[in-house]
Parts: structure tokens; sequence; C-alpha cells
């Protein structure tokens, strides 16, 4: 099999698209064996997805005043 | 109950299964909302339109996709008619070489870890989604942070799959970007 060449900047760009995805095609291979030896790309990749793990933390509650305030626009009980 | 026969007894006017309803999702579509307009009372009117449409049409509701799919659906066309309606100006995000470039790599050092009470970074993170244009944004919010599928996304945006794939890889090498460089020493 030909050994296939990646560049940084291409794993760069492969890595922001299949993170959290199957990575089984040869090229994958060839990214994760780049991944492996580039410590650069390894950070990059870590960053990606500590983008995505600050936006999933950042949650929000509706306050109880708008519950109320919804169940009574809908005209409903709040049976508990 | 099980989700199905509530929506079943709320389709036939039972407003205790109704309210049983809401509840289940109300959380959901608030926070969701408010992560696509990044302010509490945009968020609560929009959750408002939102059960407010699927009230009115709960008895068009097939079951042949998932009533999640079909609120989330209803919360994103609400926010996108409230941003065109509006008219900004949002950074373009077309070009893959600006997004990405091989020295930004070590600019990450000092960007902190995410705690509930760093309000510094939650008010990055705000500013760093807002200049996403919401056609972006929803995309990143449905996918990654919701979690849900690249095709489940793609039928609530009415994206094909690889336009789906293409926004959010877009998106999420913007949102690195701008916390990034916000930290930047
Ligand atoms: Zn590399």
């Amino acid at each position: 099999m030909k050994k296939q060449q990646v560049t940084c900047k291409e794993v760069m760009h492969h890595v922001c698209e299949s993170l959290g995805e199957d990575l089984n095609s040869p090229h994958c291979f060839a990214i994760k064996a780049h991944l492996e030896e580039c410590s650069g790309c390894r950070d990059y990749f870590k960053s990606v997805e500590d983008t995505i793990d600050f936006y999933r933390k950042y949650n929000v509650e509706p306050t109880k005043a708008s519950h109320l305030r919804l169940m009574n626009l809908l005209g409903l009980k709040d049976t508990e | 109950m099980d989700e199905q026969s509530l929506i079943l007894e709320a389709q036939a006017g039972n407003s205790k299964a109704l309210a049983e309803l809401v509840k289940l999702y109300e959380k959901t579509i608030y926070s969701f909302a408010f992560k696509v307009c990044r302010n509490p009372e945009k968020a609560e009117n929009t959750m408002q339109e939102t059960f407010i449409s699927m009230v009115k049409s709960l008895k068009q509701f097939d079951g042949k996709s998932k009533l999640s799919t079909w609120l989330y659906r209803i919360t994103a066309n609400h926010c996108l008619m409230e941003y065109r309606k509006r008219k900004h100006n949002y950074v373009s995000i077309d070009d893959d070489d600006a997004l990405i470039s091989e020295d930004s790599v070590a600019d990450w050092a000092n960007v902190p870890s995410f705690t509930i009470e760093n309000s510094e970074l939650k008010s990055v993170l705000d500013n760093a989604i807002q200049k996403l244009s919401p056609e972006y944004r929803i995309v990143f919010l449905l996918r990654d942070v919701e979690g849900l599928s690249t095709e489940e996304t793609g039928k609530i945006t009415d994206l094909s799959v690889p336009a789906v794939k293409s926004r959010l890889h877009r998106a999420r090498a913007f949102l690195r970007k701008e916390i990034s460089q916000t930290f930047k020493k």
C-alpha cells in the first residue's frame, strides 16, 4: 500500500471535520499516525475539543418564574 | 406514561398530558434557545413561541420524527426569523485558510479551563459565538453541544449531510480561533 503523506494543515482541517466521528479510511489512518508523531496537531485537536466542551458546560435553565409564565401563557396547570 | 402515550393523550385534548409534555422539553428548549440568542429574555420569548406553536400544531404531528427534533426545528426557525428581521453583519467564515493557520497552535496555552463561576471566559464564549452567523451557530449547537447526529441536524436545518459537516467544521475552527486570540498573551 502506498504510504499517504499528510501535512499539518491538512490534519488540522480533517481533525476538525472528523471530531467525534469514525476514523476508518486510509487517509484517516495516515492522519492518526501523523497525530501520534506531531504534538502541534495534537494540541490543535485538543483545543478544538476544549472549545466544544466549553459550550457544552455553559448551561442555563429557565427560572421558576419563567416556567410559571410559560404554563400560564399556555393555560396549563402545573401539577407536580 | 411514556412520551408516545403523552402525545396521543395531548392530541386528544388531555391538558394534563400536554402539561407533562411541556415540562418534559421546557429545559431543553430554553437552554437551546439561550445558547442561540445568548440572552435570557430572548430565550424565554423563543421558548414561549416554540410551545405556542407546538400546542397549535400538535394535532398535525405524525410521529415520523422525534418530538424533540420537531421542537428543535421550531426553535431554530424562530431564532433564524428573529435574526433575519434585524439584519446583522456577521464575519465571513468562507475562507478556510483564514480560520486555520499552522502558527496558531501555541495560542491556546493561556486559555483557562471552564468553571461556571468564570464570568470572563463565559463572556468570551458569548462574544465569540455571537460573531458567528446564526446559520453556522445553530449547526454547531445542535451537533456539538446538544449532541444530535449529523443526519438529525441536517433534518432540522434543511441541510445535506456534507453541508452540515462543512458548516460544523468552519464553526469549530472559527470559535477556537476567537477564543485563542482573546487569551493570546
Ligand atoms: Zn502536524
